[in-house]
């Protein structure tokens, strides 16, 4: 036992330091969408699929080694079952109503296992059952009826959808080791129904599981009615007791999934209130306005799991459970190491439902493995597959170009779609930390110095357009007129003159009175943007600065980004749709330093000499500014959305005005292509769509694939225009 | 001065007399100094501008700013644009530009529509036409050439350098040291090149500037591969131990040093001139395999790997950069190959034993 206590911790730090490099620090929501289709075809150089569930594995583990980290400094021992969330050390059993005084468990809980009893019990500050006389009378209670839908009625049912993943899944768990990869949208994020959708063209919401749902006087708490039609895959009902267990499930160690025991832990999910058979309510921890969002989970199958134990990974590993959502994978679909086959379910519960009705509608989905982009899109010109993300330059452009055959004869179309969603983060990340870059002019003049108007115009087509603020792509939230500083070699050589950097050396770099070139460090592992780096590299000359370009593999870059080792990293993280932006994790200084809070400033707001950097946070810019770090801890704790938006547009400022940051580029659209026997609603898509697939709308035309077919074989054309279209509607300013 | 033995003048004579294998070394000489002069061929620098009565000649040296020729920027002159405005303006001032004007790594973004990938133009002067970043891909293969060939060629004194100090070595002293050592070559050989190249460049830490990249890359791969060479210094140096000349030193009173040095291997070195010309091939292609999977040299360093995988990507689209650099690496590595085949028959004891 005393040999397993030191084991562990060596074996997490073991892990933390093999994987602390990754690509993505930010981790992902579990009811966000993974990175859209497009996006991975931007990057064909990396294995998505598999990089992908890699890098969830690397986050785990260095979230794993984070707190345990915590809990060595908290308590100067290691539990494991503090991870897990199950607090047995603390198990002194509270009456909440989940058993009467003869040890008999309440009705609603009538099924469940032991163990799953226990740790209600145990957590009985978490989990009640009160009588529906609990309920507050004056309740608003929403339906969504106001919202639109946002499918068509001409859609139609049936036919095979073909698709492709680069990697064949590592299982068809959803959540786990290996779980995270780019087949989960499949099963889950496109599919699984949650109590309360956020809806794609509004900021209201419509409903899921729960047919109606109300915010409590608190704003905290919020109620929620269940649908009596909904139903699992298997047949089984949805009851509310699943609303228990997923809690249960998401806080059990067994899961192997550190980052949901803590996103769904106690301090966020503080309580959930079991009323009758189809009455529940969640408490969230604090009055934010998007609460509904946040705590509509979805339900967890609590007769398929039973409760959990160290078998849980083997034992479900390609045994999916049973789906709130239309389409099921079964295992005889499965072919390993091919494909997989989702079959939507005849008499699936929400097939009439408003908001359901007239998607999810071909028969089947065929997604099968293509391991090399190049060839996928060969497949794709050849009609195996439907539908293919053209957001690189070079496949809309060069490799199907408006001319190309099957565009001008009608048998494909290209498709650009005005999207409204928060981008990937493309941007330069400036170490404030290292010189030449403490020194704010020089930052300035970095910022003048980066050509991103050439990158967009010439590398992109004016395609792209550039990113501005720190948090685009979140409405209102957003700053609506702050501008990213132009490239302009006046303006860098007057910013870098300020610093010292005066005169230009004999290749052109400037130097300082003491001699020292004006050079500095790119590190990427975007190795699929190095030439996008070489224009920035090759511009910056003319402002007299040399940037050396340092590109290395994801996990390597990474690993140096982590360790605050970097001068200038160029990297995105993924951003979710949320309602506002976050700003403690990347620009808080208890991310830049160990210091805590105002301990680290001198009273005319400098920093103290000889801090001690903290490493493995999402500060990659090592911002520590009183005046940002002030309103940050004010924003996280306003519930307020118009103070919230107020503040989120100061920070802003403050931060373009820190120049920590040099924002690259945003897409504002979807760009695909795909077979004319495929057909979308009339605007395409909701306004949020981050993919194709995301929010299911489109069908298949049987009799017009049999058309397109055999007028390709004559080699007739099907329509007398090329079919190229383009979606405004949701195009922003 | 070099004296060479009578027996190795021989062998060097025959192999001027091998016409095809002489012909190629000449010609590759010829390529590689042409490429050492590469500034005065391909350069986005002119030769020689006449401004103001005066004669500037910038291919070397400083870099000389716009303000210099009284254009209106601070930064390096664009040579080709100060030729368009003298011969608008009909003035005195001329500029004489290389036959092909643009250096590897500008990006020539003139006009509206190159937006990479255009096609060879003599209009343009780009001859082989450009790459992704409308960069002219003559000016990377030629500047690629010359990196790769100087790259091989330290890469081939390196390795011989540790192959011939490690096989004297073993084979000089024998017994237990070169039981040892033979061990620890063969353990050190079985270690994957390749695989050990790509995980040291990738995780290799920066900020020495592109210099010290270039020569820890260097470092890295000779660290890796020298050991080929050995067994055959070795089993040469244990040959020549035998001899009766070796004894006769030995008698005489000439230290190991003197033996090794003086006698030892100006006899072992046929054995290294005939596999030196495969060691640069394999050095080539071993640099453009590295860049090609993206672990070898910094971008934007001009290489030939780097235009390969761009071709390949592009096959379709832009045929030309594929084109150009198989021609060109082909070229190169046939020319190696048939040195190296005269050469090894040049070198070869039996006289007249066919080479295959």
């Amino acid at each position: 036992m005393n040999i397993a206590k030191h084991l562990i911790p060596l074996l997490l730090f073991l892990t933390n330091f093999f994987f602390s490099g990754c690509d993505n620090p930010k981790l992902k929501p579990p009811r966000t969408v993974s990175p859209s289709k497009e996006e991975k075809e931007a990057m064909p150089d990396k294995p998505i699929d598999r990089e992908f569930a890699r890098e969830l594995a690397r986050e785990f583990a260095r979230e794993f080694a984070i707190e345990f980290a915590r809990q060595m400094k908290g308590s100067g021992s290691f539990s494991m079952s503090e991870i897990g969330g199950s607090e047995e050390k603390n198990a002194t059993v509270i009456p909440s109503g989940m058993v009467n005084e003869r040890g008999e468990p309440h009705p609603l809980l009538a099924d469940c296992s032991e163990d799953v009893l226990e740790f209600y019990q145990t957590n009985a500050d978490c989990f009640s059952i009160a009588s529906v006389n609990d309920i507050p009378a004056h309740l608003n209670w929403q339906e969504g009826t106001e919202e639109k839908e946002f499918s068509s009625p001409e859609a139609r049912k049936g036919g095979t959808w073909e698709v492709f993943m680069r990697d064949f899944p590592r299982t068809l768990r959803t959540i786990g080791p290996d779980a995270n990869g780019a087949f989960r949208s499949y099963l889950l994020d496109y599919n699984v129904i949650s109590l309360v959708h956020s809806h794609p063209n509004s900021d209201g919401y419509y409903p899921g599981l729960a047919t109606s749902w109300a915010v409590g006087e608190d704003g905290r708490t919020v109620y929620f009615k269940l649908d009596p039609e909904a139903r699992y895959s298997d047949g089984e009902k949805v009851k509310v007791s699943d609303f228990f267990f997923f809690f249960y499930f998401m806080r059990s160690k067994h899961i192997q999934a550190p980052w949901y025991n803590d996103f769904y832990g106690k301090d966020k999910f503080q309580k959930v209130t079991l009323y009758d058979e189809e009455t529940l309510s969640i408490t969230f921890y604090k009055a934010k306005p998007d609460v509904v969002e946040r705590v509509s989970i979805r339900a967890k199958p609590e007769h398929f799991y039973g409760e959990l134990d160290g078998e849980f990974l083997s034992k479900y590993q390609w045994n999916p459970e049973p789906t709130t959502g239309a389409y099921v994978a079964l295992p005889e679909n499965v072919d390993k190491g091919k494909s997989i086959t989702l079959v939507r379910q005849p008499d699936w519960w929400a097939t009439q439902k408003r908001f359901f009705r007239h998607r999810f509608n071909p028969d089947k989905i065929k997604v099968s493995v293509v391991r090399d982009i190049n060839k996928a899109f060969e497949i794709f010109l050849k009609g195996g597959v439907d539908m293919f993300g053209l957001a690189k330059t070079e496949f809309w452009y060069d490799k199907l170009p408006d001319d190309h055959e099957l565009v001008s004869k009608g048998y494909l179309s290209k498709v650009t779609f005005f999207n409204q969603t928060p981008p990937p983060s493309y941007a330069l990340r400036i170490n404030s930390q290292k010189p030449p870059f403490d020194d704010l002019n020089i930052r300035i003049g970095f910022h003048h110095a980066m050509n991103f108007e050439m990158v967009l115009e010439r590398i992109f087509r004016g395609d792209f357009v550039r990113m501005n603020t720190v948090a685009d792509g979140y409405g209102d939230r957003s700053h609506p007129t702050l501008k990213a500083r132009e490239f302009s070699i006046e303006k860098a050589l007057d910013s870098f003159a300020k610093a010292g950097f005066t005169k230009r050396g004999g290749d052109g770099i400037l130097i300082n009175d003491s001699g020292e070139r004006l050079s500095v460090e790119l590190l990427t592992g975007y190795r699929h943007f190095e030439d996008v780096l070489v224009v920035l590299k090759e511009q910056a000359k003319k402002a007299g600065l040399e940037l050396k370009l340092k590109v290395l593999e994801p996990t390597a870059s990474w690993k140096a980004a982590n360790e605050k080792n970097h001068q200038v990293i160029f990297s995105a993280f993924n951003s979710f749709v949320e309602l506002f932006p976050r700003f403690w994790e990347p620009y808080h200084s208890d991310n830049a330093y160990q210091e805590s809070g105002d301990s680290k400033y001198q009273d005319d707001g400098s920093l103290k000499p000889n801090l001690t950097t903290k490493v493995s946070t999402n500060n990659f810019t090592q911002t520590a500014v009183r005046a940002i770090d002030n309103l940050i801890n004010q924003y996280r704790e306003e519930e307020d959305l118009g103070r919230i938006t107020q503040m989120a547009h100061k920070l802003s400022k403050l931060i373009h005005d820190h120049a920590v940051w040099v924002p690259a580029w945003k897409k504002p659209w979807l760009r695909i292509g795909h077979w004319n026997w495929i057909k979308f609603p009339e605007d395409w898509g909701p306004r949020e769509s981050r993919d194709y697939e995301e929010f299911q709308v489109f069908w298949i035309d049987p009799s017009e694939k049999k058309k397109i077919l055999e007028a390709m074989e004559k080699g007739e054309p099907v329509s007398e225009k090329p079919t190229i279209r383009i979606y405004e509607k949701y195009k922003s300013r | 001065m070099l004296r060479f033995n009578p027996l190795t003048k021989k062998k060097l004579q025959r192999f001027r007399s091998i016409k095809r294998g002489y012909w190629s070394f000449l010609i590759l000489v010829f390529l590689y100094l042409i490429s050492l002069a590469g500034e005065l061929l391909v350069n986005k620098r002119a030769l020689v501008v006449s401004y103001g009565g005066k004669f500037f000649f910038p291919t070397y040296g400083q870099q000389m700013s716009g303000k210099d020729f009284g254009l209106g920027y601070d930064y390096e002159v664009n040579y080709r644009e100060l030729k368009r405005k003298f011969t608008q303006e009909n003035r005195d001032d001329w500029v004489l530009m290389p036959p092909v004007p643009y250096g590897p790594y500008e990006m020539d973004y003139r006009l509206e529509e190159s937006n990479g990938f255009s096609p060879p133009s003599f209009e343009r002067r780009h001859y082989c036409g450009t790459d992704k970043t409308e960069r002219d891909v003559l000016a990377r293969l030629l500047y690629g050439f010359r990196i790769a060939m100087t790259f091989a060629m330290g890469y081939l004194v390196l390795t011989y350098l540790i192959a011939i100090a490690v096989g004297s070595f073993m084979g000089y002293l024998g017994g237990k040291s070169d039981m040892l050592g033979l061990r620890f070559v063969e353990i050190w050989a079985n270690v994957p090149f390749l695989y050990m190249v790509i995980i040291l460049v990738s995780v290799m830490p920066g900020g020495w500037g592109i210099g010290w990249q270039v020569s820890s890359l260097l470092i890295i791969m000779v660290l890796f591969s020298w050991t080929g060479m050995t067994y055959y210094i070795r089993a040469s140096v244990y040959k020549e131990k035998a001899r009766d000349y070796i004894s006769a030193a030995k008698v005489i009173g000439a230290g190991p040093f003197r033996i090794v040095f003086k006698h030892l291997l100006p006899n072992v070195v046929s054995t290294l001139v005939t596999f030196a010309p495969f060691t640069i091939a394999a050095a080539i292609s071993s640099i453009t395999a590295l860049d090609f999977l993206g672990y070898g040299l910094p971008p934007p360093t001009p290489s030939w790997g780097e235009l390969l995988k761009q071709g390949v990507n592009n096959l379709r689209t832009a045929p030309w950069i594929v084109t150009s650099t198989v021609t060109a690496l082909v070229l190169t590595l046939t020319l190696v190959t048939f040195v190296g085949e005269a050469i090894r028959e040049a070198f070869d004891p039996k006289k007249f034993s066919i080479y295959e």
